[in-house]
């Protein structure tokens, strides 16, 4: 983990950094842009997929995104977190590019979601798997679909804080949300991916019994 | 509170030891975060080091999150890369 990550935006003390980069040529200003953005293309690509789940809107939303920061890049704060910086410009064109276009269904769980507990249904089941076997058992397909199928705003707050390893307090900046609201989609939003990650398991028999609290028609 | 069930019991084994652990399981999401201050830390630190299943759950925690670490990751396509380098360089400066 970069430590440009650990605290927030402008967790440095760069008081005396000229807020912009108008001193540099445009010439100077590209190359900069280039030596320091595009090597965080993997990583763009990667949060667009999560945001748009579709292979051909994220190469969009990456484009944009870059044509977007590049164009405001004489705002970056030298020293401040340029990947924090990045996200919330991909967030924001996200948010003009794609979600205008969809209503955004309701975004909620079922209330008992705060009492699921992937461990304890490992841990109560009867097919013997220590918790690291299950856990390692699942595939890559599972675990990126279970987190493709979590509501946009707790999918994101999952991805950016658990991949990314971003802050609570620079996820609330990208996401322009208050903390609080983050650690409650984060909470939620991790609880809601064990459930879809146990129910993966179950169905490939890692675990047995029907989830507590969940009755299925018979 | 009504006595515990056979059952109960047996995951209550697994699940919370005493209050310490419910303190503990109720900070973990955060301290796993790196968001909890300095004076929890060591709180919940010792903690674990004492508390077999709260160690277990912990490390169970922290595996999911690096599974998603490992698997939620895609790299860029590279006609996407240099079609972006050739953007940029196409681009007039602001």
């Amino acid at each position: 983990m970069s430590d440009t990550t650990a605290g927030g935006l402008t967790d440095r003390d760069d008081t005396e950094v000229s807020p912009v980069r108008q001193e540099l040529s445009d010439r100077e200003r590209q190359i900069r842009f280039e030596a320091e953005v595009l090597p965080m293309l993997d990583r763009l690509y990667s949060a667009a997929l999560r945001y748009t789940r579709d292979p051909t809107d994220a190469e969009d939303l990456v484009q944009e995104t870059i044509v977007k920061a590049f164009r405001s890049f004489h705002q970056y704060r030298p020293g401040t977190n340029l990947k924090a910086w990045l996200y919330r410009i991909l967030h924001t064109t996200y948010i003009s590019m794609y979600r205008k276009k969809q209503r955004r269904p309701q975004e909620s769980f079922q209330d008992d979601i705060d009492d699921f507990s992937f461990y304890d249904e490992v841990a109560r089941s009867g097919t013997g798997s220590a918790e690291r076997e299950v856990l390692e058992a699942l595939t890559a397909d599972e675990v990126k679909q279970a987190l493709a199928d979590l509501p946009e705003t707790f999918r994101m707050a999952v991805y950016l804080a658990d991949v990314e390893g971003f802050a609570y307090k620079e996820i609330a900046e990208i996401m322009e949300t208050p903390v609080g609201t983050v650690m409650s989609r984060l909470h939620r939003g991790r609880k809601a991916l064990q459930k879809a990650l146990a129910s993966y398991a179950r169905t490939r028999g890692l675990i047995d019994g029907p989830f507590e609290g969940e009755q299925e028609a018979p | 509170m009504s006595e515990p069930s056979d059952q109960q019991q047996r995951f209550d084994a697994t699940a919370a030891c005493g209050s310490q652990c419910e303190e503990a399981l109720e900070r973990l999401e955060a301290f796993l975060d790196g968001e909890l201050p300095d004076a929890d830390v060591q709180e919940i630190a010792s903690h674990l080091t004492a508390c077999y299943p709260c160690t277990d759950r912990a490390t169970f925690e922290e595996q999911l999150r690096s599974i998603v670490r490992r698997d939620c990751v895609d790299d860029a396509p590279a006609s996407l890369v240099d079609r972006i380098r050739v953007h940029l360089s196409d681009l007039p400066t602001a």
